[in-house]
């Protein structure tokens, strides 16, 4: 008999019982989507752990420190060239280099918005205009206004409508961030922005080049540490911020702190590493059973077909044949479970992923997808093949007495 | 030369002390093209003969030769081939598979021969017509009278071309007329298509349509003669 027809005779007489074979499939199906949803949430975290912080590619680590000054019209400079070496001086053998942090993407700033001072703002910096915002009033950046160091900039339209009232008045008024005063051209649409992930999100948008000229370019609030290989570097942060905090150049003007992203990701991946071999010990008792659930129909399903497995055999059917047919059965029954918990769990994933912290996307893989199907098919295989060898080794005779 | 030749075959039911001894030293040839009878009481063994000569029971003592091929030591799995390949299996109760369409019942032999779907069905609803029931193709055996059914039964066993047809009882769970009309179609394909047909009835009126009558009481053959048949 052809593959393609044992195939067509499982789902046949798999229809021919649609809501036992559903019932069966149940157990596979919610083992699956547990599996599935743990792993692609921690393949969320890993993902965003190496994309995003703490680790470049080539393995180094690096953080942040933060300077705060205790007054926000304060003429402290934060971190200087003084500091840096300092720095290098004394932790050089974990530390490869520490530099004042260009951050150019939702950086800290206190603006002087018209004559009002905006504690906690944030500005995202772009080399040449960015078409990712959608301009509400007044115009973009030009290419020419960045790379001439034009003191132009874009304001967010909750911030503009919070000062200017409409977003018409916005435009022409100006801003004052450090050394330098930028006249507001145009106002873009608010984008969400909860975890200062988003640069399109920022209070503020301006020019890099011009943002970090003068005195910002030696000096500034906030210095990025790049560690080698294997430091610790959290600990060794911490360190350095104790450090400042006795030694730094204002050190009396403000307060430090270290941001270590990558620590707290590393407690949510090991909270999901902990979670997965939960989930999966709970996914693999309910896998077992489901197995055994599908062994029971089959056995069942062997027994009531007794007469057609007779009569397959009278026309010519080989026991193999009559094997097959029930062994793929039951692997149609549990593949088939089995993607739709692959389904499930992924749109689980998607929809937990959405209450996760630190904008964790739910990553599902080619492998999770071979997971799902191996597995199932496993379970298929494993349970089915005794009611499958009960079925061929039927005695003809008998049946047919 | 004989197409079925038994010799010295004994069969036996159960083992050790309760063995029951159904068939003794049975000696028989069939020729081709042959309309045979085999008759007897219930529990005369009848039966259990159609079975070894079908194909359908291979734990038998004896030598079983057929076209000289000596199958008595042929695996499980040969015989499922020679049940594919050479013979074809009208049952008293049909024996049709429920939930799958006439066709689909009728095409499992070419299926299992390794026919394609499409060819199969094909040759199903010319063989279909054969036995009067064409168009009947996508209905369901529930849907069809015994008769009918006793009809796609004769397709399903007819479809691969077999060297010869066994049916056990195939009118006796069918009604006089039925009957008749069972026969005759027994009948027009022992003649038009010479096909081999063994029977086994203990039905006197189509005993004696057959050309040849073979008589089985306790399991030994006491009589094995040819009638005229028509």
């Amino acid at each position: 008999m052809r593959n393609a027809e044992l195939l067509r005779s499982a789902l046949q007489s798999l229809r021919a019982n649609p809501k036992r074979s559903f019932l069966t499939t149940i157990g596979i199906t919610i083992g699956i989507a547990a599996v599935i949803t743990i792993l692609a949430l921690g393949n969320g975290v890993k993902k965003r752990l190496s994309d995003e912080f703490n680790t470049t590619q080539n393995g180094e680590q690096y953080t942040y420190l933060y300077f705060t000054p205790n007054d926000s019209q304060s003429a402290a400079s934060g971190f200087t060239e003084t500091d840096l070496n300092a720095i290098e001086e004394r932790f050089g053998a974990k530390v490869k280099k520490a530099a004042i942090s260009h951050e150019t993407n939702n950086a800290s700033v206190s603006p002087l918005v018209g004559n009002e001072r905006v504690n906690n703002a944030t500005i995202s910096l772009f080399k040449r205009p960015t078409s990712k915002i959608s301009i509400i009033a007044g115009r973009n950046l030009t290419t020419n206004e960045l790379l001439t160091e034009e003191p132009v900039i874009l304001m967010k339209e909750s911030l503009a409508k919070k000062q200017y009232q409409t977003v018409q008045n916005t435009v022409g008024t100006s801003v004052s961030i450090g050394d330098h005063d930028y006249r507001v051209v145009g106002v873009y649409r608010s984008q969400a922005n909860t975890y200062n992930d988003n640069k399109y999100g920022a209070d503020l948008i301006g020019g890099t080049k011009l943002f970090y000229s003068g005195t910002t370019a030696t000096t500034g609030y906030g210095i990025k540490l790049t560690f080698y290989q294997g430091a610790n570097a959290g600990k060794v942060t911490k360190k350095i911020k104790k450090y400042m905090e006795k030694k730094g150049t204002s050190a009396h003007d403000g307060t430090y702190m270290a941001v270590d992203a990558g620590a707290e990701l590393t407690k949510v991946n090991n909270m999901i590493t902990g979670l997965t071999a939960f989930i999966s010990a709970i996914a693999g008792i309910s896998l077992f059973i489901a197995g055994i659930g599908v062994m029971n129909m089959m056995y069942i399903s062997v027994s009531e077909r007794t007469q057609e497995i007779g009569i397959r055999l009278a026309v010519g059917a080989a026991p193999q044949n009559v094997m097959a047919q029930f062994l793929l059965e039951a692997i149609v029954l549990t593949v088939g479970g089995g993607l739709l918990g692959f389904v499930i769990g992924w749109l689980l994933a998607g929809i937990i992923s959405n209450f996760m912290p630190y904008h964790i996307h739910a990553v599902i893989t080619l492998n999770s997808f071979l997971l799902a199907f191996g597995v199932s098919a496993s379970v298929g295989i494993i349970f089915g093949i005794l009611p499958a060898k009960q079925a061929a080794n039927k005695n003809l005779i008998e049946i047919l007495r | 030369m004989a197409m079925i030749r038994l010799e010295h075959v004994n069969k036996y039911y159960g083992q050790g002390a309760t063995r029951f001894h159904v068939l003794h030293d049975i000696n028989l040839q069939v020729a081709a093209g042959e309309l045979m009878a085999i008759i007897g009481e219930s529990g005369s063994g009848k039966s259990t003969l159609i079975n070894i000569i079908g194909f359908l029971d291979d734990d038998f003592e004896g030598n079983y030769f057929y076209n000289d091929q000596a199958i008595h030591d042929y695996t499980r799995a040969d015989f499922a081939k020679l049940r594919n390949q050479h013979v074809g299996f009208v049952f008293q109760n049909f024996k049709l598979i429920r939930d799958i369409s006439i066709a689909e019942n009728v095409i499992l032999p070419l299926l299992y021969a390794g026919v394609g779907r499409r060819q199969a069905k094909k040759t199903a609803a010319r063989v279909l017509s054969r036995v009067g029931l064409g168009g009947y193709d996508d209905k369901l055996p529930t849907e069809l009278s015994g008769g009918q059914q006793q009809r796609v039964s004769i397709a399903r066993a007819i479809i691969a071309n077999p060297d010869f047809l066994i049916a056990d009882e195939p009118t006796g769970a069918l009604d006089t007329k039925t009957s008749q009309e069972i026969m005759d179609l027994f009948k027009q394909l022992n003649q038009t298509q010479h096909t081999t047909i063994i029977m086994v009835t203990h039905d006197p009126r189509v005993a004696e349509q057959c050309e040849r009558v073979v008589k089985i009481i306790d399991g030994r053959i006491v009589d094995d003669r040819k009638v005229g048949g028509n």
